[in-house]
């Protein structure tokens, strides 16, 4: 019997190798990053100033990948879906690198208090989204 | 000029991505999604990297702080997370949170310091 932890990890991971899964990956990279920079041409932050932009990718990505992952698990869709939207697209429109830097940025430019909000924030209200949208992704129709 | 960039480099990242983290994944045959840990916690030391050396406008640093935006994902890991707390694997998922989050930071620092 499988382990039921293997659960969470198998979905966002088919193991395909095939030049198509990699085109349907970077299609949704594409998406994904020309929206997240968008957003981030829209509300600048310079380093040290609030990173609203960063979290609010980060929080709506969240949002989403709960409610595509409940609606994709029980449609049993095509895996290139799952490639394109939670891999590709809602992937690279949340960001975890940048998350990193502007924190320490706040950090650095003696904000802790901020640097402080910022993290939890993005934490705690990304579980909390991610929960709400497997939540309301599984709501029989 | 700077969304072009930024775009093309992302989707880069994003490929990149899925290649380490399905290679990590699958080597390891761990139930523990270190897959996104690796990807997440060397991503966020490559950035402080390049952010430490200065000279944000140049096209190579646009380019690589794009690549590494796709090359990390907030939301899988914060989903991740969510599914082996429900499993329920709390501890997992408090592992899970605590380590990138720590960790993210503690590398960004690194990364700068070596950097600059």
């Amino acid at each position: 019997m499988p382990h039921p932890a293997s659960d969470h990890t198998t979905p966002l991971r088919p193991p395909r190798w095939t030049t198509t899964a990699w085109l349907t990956v970077f299609a949704g990279g594409l998406v994904g990053s020309a929206t997240r920079s968008g957003i981030s041409l829209a509300l600048p932050a310079p380093a040290g100033t609030f990173p609203a932009a960063t979290l609010t990718v980060n929080l709506v990505g969240s949002l989403l990948i709960g409610l595509f992952l409940a609606r994709w698990d029980r449609s049993a869709a095509r895996a290139w879906s799952l490639r394109f939207w939670a891999i590709g697209v809602l992937g690279s429109f949340t960001t975890f690198s940048t998350f990193s830097l502007e924190a320490v940025q706040l950090l650095e430019a003696q904000r802790p208090v901020m640097a402080l909000v910022y993290l939890v924030g993005s934490v705690a209200g990304g579980l909390v989204l991610a929960v709400v949208g497997l939540r309301l992704g599984s709501v029989q129709r | 000029m700077t969304l072009v960039v930024v775009t093309i480099a992302g989707a880069f990242g994003a490929l990149c991505r899925y290649v380490v983290s399905g290679w990590v994944q699958e080597r390891t045959g761990s139930s523990f999604p270190v897959g996104t840990l690796t990807v997440n916690l060397s991503g966020a030391f490559l950035l402080g990297l390049i952010a430490g050396g200065g000279d944000i406008d140049s096209v190579a640093v646009i380019a690589g702080m794009g690549l590494l935006g796709g090359f990390t994902t907030f939301s899988t890991w914060m989903v991740e997370t969510v599914r082996m707390g429900l499993l329920p694997l709390h501890a997992r998922a408090i592992a899970n949170v605590t380590v990138l989050a720590v960790g993210g930071l503690a590398l960004a620092v690194i990364g700068y310091s070596v950097g600059s």
